[in-house]
């Protein structure tokens, strides 16, 4: 069954419907979710609160839009919402309380997710408008049409919305992050 | 390194990134949902309780203040307004009715002190231009009183709904908000305003509004408490189409309409 026929027959009460639509979306949503909190326990309950919140607004769904996106920028907003309630500093909280990770030795790939932790670092420090049309662009490798219906723009202001934060972030990559900046500077990676 | 080999090589790298294992979110949703939904048919306990329920609502409409506390309340736009019951019932104008004062109470719900919010607790603060980007409906900001110029401070919050809410401070002391305007769109979560010591009919622009001092609490349908004041004084409520406006100012009701009539698209 086709994704609009499964989406039509959830909008019409069919639980079933559902589940066939969050399996297929819940990787991306959670993904994004982590990349704005850093804690897959906040991400999970954000990812779990989109799907509820899309469920229970499905009727209210253009079908002339495309899914992804509509799903992805609810995600957002509940994340952006969540940085700032007082429920994060609880979860901060109780983090701090758990045991800390055993460090294992890098190998080549593991170096590889250095700097591209080290990246998402550097991505933390622009403004959460920024910080979603990155996520959104290169991290969850949205194309551009995507990204627009996700933040509900116009595909040129995503183009130039996102040559704005690669700006930012080209400076941020020069000041703060050394092990980006052979990148910066136009070697290979 | 041109902006597109830079491009390009962040997102070459940010495909890279480790993440977690996404978790079984789809058997989680699935069994809120199916939970949420609850039995087809109501058990037998269920069924007493609900009939004794009926029955005490009933009973109490045979009550007239009670009657009155429950009927009456005032719904513009999103907003429902719930006036401090009294002992004497209080005759709500059901009009648009310019100037019509309907006092309720003398008495503070609260203290006030006690309402205002820190706007860093803010949750979306934006740019007016980004604000614009992310919202369906056109922002408009107030042109009056000359000088006003751009809202110190711009929010955009998800109330299933996009709900922008401009800020301007008071420039003699930067700490304190001169006046707030919130601009909600239809099918957002319903504010309700409980108990405001006055509340008195007026109009915008010929739509229907409502004047209300507080100090009170906003309650957000989905059982939310937020107390998203920012102005020690007064509310002006008003509807224009489908959105929602709720302009938070000390300054007087004639002064405050003359801001909401003031509303142009910004720039």
């Amino acid at each position: 069954m086709d994704e609009p026929t499964l989406i039509r027959r959830a909008a019409s009460g069919d639980a079933a419907a559902w589940e066939p639509l969050v399996l297929a979306h819940q990787q991306a949503v959670f993904r994004l979710a982590y990349l704005f909190l850093g804690d897959a326990d906040d991400a999970e309950d954000i990812a779990q609160e989109t799907f509820l919140r899309a469920w229970n607004h499905l009727k209210r769904f253009d079908e002339t839009r495309s899914f992804r996106p509509w799903l992805l920028s609810i995600a957002a907003n509940l994340s952006r919402n969540r940085r700032r309630s007082a429920g994060r500093y609880v979860s901060a909280l109780m983090r701090a309380f758990r045991e800390q990770p055993k460090e294992t030795p890098l190998d080549e790939k593991s170096a590889q997710n250095t700097e591209a932790n080290e990246l998402w670092r550097a991505v933390q420090q622009l403004d959460l408008p920024d910080q979603q049309i990155v996520y959104l662009r290169y991290f969850l490798d949205l194309p551009v049409s995507e990204t627009a219906e996700a933040l509900q723009i116009a595909e040129g202001t995503v183009k130039s919305r996102l040559s704005r934060a690669l700006e930012k972030l080209r400076r941020i990559i020069h000041q703060d992050f050394a092990v980006l900046a052979d990148m910066h500077e136009g070697r290979d990676v | 390194m041109s902006e597109m080999d830079f491009g390009n090589q962040i997102h070459s790298l940010a495909k890279q990134m480790n993440y977690p294992r996404t978790p079984d979110v789809a058997g989680r949703v699935m069994s809120r949902i199916v939970s949420e939904r609850g039995p087809r048919f109501l058990s037998k306990r269920w069924a007493w309780s609900l009939t004794i329920i009926i029955v005490l609502f009933f009973s109490l409409m045979l009550i007239p203040p009670a009657r009155a506390a429950i009927l009456e309340f005032i719904q513009i736009g999103i907003v429902r307004i719930f006036p401090r019951s009294t002992e004497t019932p209080i005759d709500i104008p059901k009009t648009a009715t310019p100037q019509s004062l309907v006092p309720v109470t003398a008495t503070p719900y609260l203290e006030s002190s006690t309402l205002l919010v820190d706007l860093t607790r803010l949750a979306g603060e934006t740019t007016l231009d980004d604000a614009q980007g992310r919202v369906t409906y056109s922002i408009l900001s107030p042109t009056y009183p000359p000088g006003l110029g751009e809202p110190d401070h711009v929010f955009v919050q998800d109330a299933d709904g996009a709900m922008t809410i401009l800020v301007w401070l008071d420039p003699n002391d930067s700490q304190k908000v001169l006046m707030s305007l919130h601009i909600v769109p239809e099918g957002s979560w319903a504010i309700h305003k409980a108990e405001p010591v006055s509340i008195q009919e007026t109009q915008v622009n010929g739509w229907r509004a409502v004047w209300a001092e507080g100090p009170y609490p906003l309650r957000y349908s989905n059982g939310d408490l937020d107390f998203t004041r920012l102005v020690d004084g007064y509310v002006l409520i008003w509807t224009e189409g489908d959105i929602t406006y709720r302009l938070e100012t000390d300054s007087p009701m004639e002064e405050a309409i003359k801001i909401a009539e003031s509303l142009q698209p910004i720039p």
